[in-house]
């Protein structure tokens, strides 16, 4: 899951970065209104964290141009000012949901989760097939109730592939799911995630279609 | 300060006074000396007549009643005397005398005519002129005519008040002008003391065209000292948001470092009440200087349907991200005297609180009482407040439940900004969905006066 956080305060945005990808999810930095609406226009984002008081371009006109653009990105908007008119132009432009600060760190990441989930249809935190369970509130993954040890890359994968049970998956998609904006992409190594991931949860969890990607099918 | 009209009516009021003083005494005095003129005319007249009546008749005085024969002069204490004296003291009169008879002056013999003031026969005024002539026979007589001074003094009584009664009647509607005058001048002072009064409606300031060239000055000052005032309102709003902004994102980060020391293990629980508290603080402190800045009589008038609008997509995300359903119904074309912001800020915190805590439903009902009120309620399906703590909800910073994250401060707010505008709120426990009611009453819009 790949999460864009256009905030304007290096401080704050390397807090929100560290917490996110501490939970496994893939984050960009934009420092700016122009850096912000560029990757959210361009890259593929599950979720965009956008602070309303952005130099250069503000966040609501960020906001306005991605949803006049026809992007449906999750927005959650972030705001320091107290002004719920701040907030009420923010989601009446589009944005999914706010945040103002001071914040705590735990409640954005469950807001984060809600929205990627609610994107994906899923009503649920916990994710299961077969006796394999995915909790995306501490990205706990057992098998037969017995934790198992996931690399952040594996809970990554595994986690895109949930969100999008019973749906096929593209290695590009997956790979434009996972990987920073500006880090290495090799397709390739999406192979080597998923094998890893089926030796450890099993073998028919995920499966593969040949030369078209991959699938968790959706629980009956 | 004395009134202008005061002012203006009585330096009228003065002006007419002294001008009816000095015509009164102008005209009355010249009336009057006309009057008198004419009647000392009409006196010589009848003396010329009564020397004419001697001369022929110096031989037959008995014929002088005759000769001198006009109706006056029969009628006893008409008014109109004469008398004639011959050179040796016999003398005739005139019947109306009577047995009165008009002195002569003494060691006087001047053929000059001689006027003079005494009292007549009856003790009244008489106006008498006498003269002594010599008839072509050669005989002198002293010939007097006399006329009371009563119909004389009558007429000029007749004149004053006719003077009077007409100089009355025309400061009266000199008074009345110029309170008609002062009523016009003034008139464009009056409608600015309304315009300015009722400027909630005039966003734009007052149109200068529309007043007199002598009062445009002035509104112009009124203007540029209305939109200064907005100005510093604004701007200290502003100032007041950006300080909240500065403050708010270092806040953020301190949080963010005590969150990543506590999952480290270390103690950090007081630092982050600490910062809690500091938080709240601020938070309160903004509302307040909201509230306070808030200028109830500047108040600016909210579209309703256009605020109310915004508020209804907005938390239907809102309520739609928590599972929750949130349905407005409002009157259409409602207006309230409020800041747009602030009405925002307070159907925002409160639509906020109802979110959190309902457990599946959040209404908002808005409408005019049938005295012209705006009545909105905010409802919920939660847990609602006891009775006995309604009063305390909306106190600052009381958090009835810790169970959920706030600062408790979101009745508080909106109780304040409520008030600073002259509304009011009302807690109570909703009939129909269970949970926590607030009503709300709201300034409504005054409609501009005077045009």
């Amino acid at each position: 899951m790949r999460i864009l956080i256009a905030e304007d305060e290096p401080v704050l945005a390397s807090q929100l970065k560290k917490t996110l990808t501490s939970e496994g999810l893939t984050v960009d930095v934009a420092i700016d209104g122009a850096e912000a609406q560029y990757l959210g226009e361009t890259e593929p984002y599950d979720v965009i964290i956008l602070d309303l008081g952005l130099p250069i371009r503000d966040g609501l006109t960020v906001l306005k141009n991605l949803r006049s653009g026809g992007n449906d990105t999750s927005i959650l908007i972030l705001t320091a000012r107290n002004d719920w008119t701040d907030r009420v132009d923010g989601l009446d432009a589009g944005a999914d949901d706010y945040l103002t600060k001071p914040f705590h760190m735990a409640e954005l990441s469950a807001r984060v989760r809600a929205l990627i989930r609610r994107k994906a249809g899923k009503a649920t935190p916990v994710f299961s097939r077969n006796d394999v369970t995915f909790d995306t509130r501490t990205n706990q993954v057992m098998v037969g109730g017995v934790p198992t040890n996931l690399t952040s890359q594996e809970i990554a994968v595994l986690s895109y592939l949930f969100h999008n049970s019973g749906r096929l998956v593209s290695r590009t998609e997956l790979s434009d799911h996972i990987y920073q904006h500006d880090g290495d992409r090799d397709s390739n190594t999406i192979a080597v995630f998923v094998n890893r991931l089926r030796k450890k949860l099993g073998s028919d969890l995920i499966e593969t279609v040949r030369g078209r990607g991959y699938v968790i099918k959706a629980t009956a | 300060m004395t009134s202008l009209r005061a002012r203006a009516v009585t330096g009228g009021i003065l002006w007419a006074v002294a001008i009816i003083v000095l015509g009164l005494a102008g005209l009355s005095s010249y009336l009057s000396s006309q009057t008198q003129a004419r009647f000392v005319e009409v006196l010589e007249t009848r003396h010329s007549q009564a020397i004419v009546a001697v001369s022929n008749n110096s031989d037959a005085t008995g014929d002088l009643v005759r000769a001198i024969g006009d109706l006056v002069y029969q009628v006893p204490n008409s008014g109109q005397y004469w008398q004639v004296e011959s050179a040796d003291g016999t003398v005739y009169a005139s019947p109306s005398l009577g047995e009165a008879r008009l002195p002569r002056p003494v060691d006087t013999r001047s053929e000059e005519r001689q006027r003079r003031e005494l009292a007549g026969p009856n003790g009244e005024a008489v106006f008498v002129i006498g003269q002594w002539v010599t008839v072509p026979d050669g005989s002198t007589w002293h010939v007097q005519v006399a006329s009371s001074l009563r119909s004389f003094e009558q007429e000029q009584v007749v004149l004053r008040n006719t003077l009077l009664t007409a100089f009355a009647f025309v400061s009266f509607a000199s008074v009345l002008a110029a309170l008609m005058q002062v009523a016009v001048v003034l008139r464009p002072l009056n409608q600015l003391r309304q315009d300015v009064s009722g400027r909630w409606e005039q966003e734009d300031g007052l149109e200068v065209a529309s007043y007199p060239i002598e009062v445009a000055p002035l509104v112009n000052d009124i203007n540029t000292l209305m939109e200064r005032n907005r100005d510093i309102m604004r701007r200290s709003r502003r100032q007041a948001a950006d300080l909240a902004h500065a403050i708010k994102t270092p806040s953020a980060i301190m949080r963010n470092e005590l969150d990543a020391l506590m999952t480290q293990g270390a103690d950090v629980q007081e630092a982050r009440d600490a910062l809690d508290r500091l938080d709240a603080q601020l938070k309160r402190s903004f509302a307040r200087m909201r509230a306070d800045g808030t200028d109830a009589t500047l108040a600016v008038a909210t579209d309703l349907d256009i605020a109310l609008g915004r508020m209804q997509r907005a938390f239907a995300a809102i309520a739609g991200n928590e599972g929750k359903t949130f349905n407005a119904v409002y009157a259409e074309g409602l207006r309230v005297r409020m800041e747009q912001s602030d009405f925002e800020e307070v159907v925002g915190n409160l639509l906020d609180n109802a979110v959190k805590w309902a457990a599946s439903e959040v209404r908002l009902e808005a409408g005019q009482t049938p005295e012209g009120q705006i009545m909105i309620t905010i409802s919920d399906d939660g847990p609602g407040i006891p009775k006995e703590e309604l009063e305390k909800a909306t106190q600052s910073g009381q958090r009835l439940d810790t169970s959920k994250p706030g600062t408790g401060l979101g009745l508080a707010i909106a109780h304040d900004l409520i008030h600073a505008y002259g509304g009011k709120i009302i807690l109570s426990r909703d009939e129909a969905l269970g949970g926590l009611a607030v009503h709300m009453r709201l300034p409504v819009v005054v409609v501009k006066r005077g045009d």
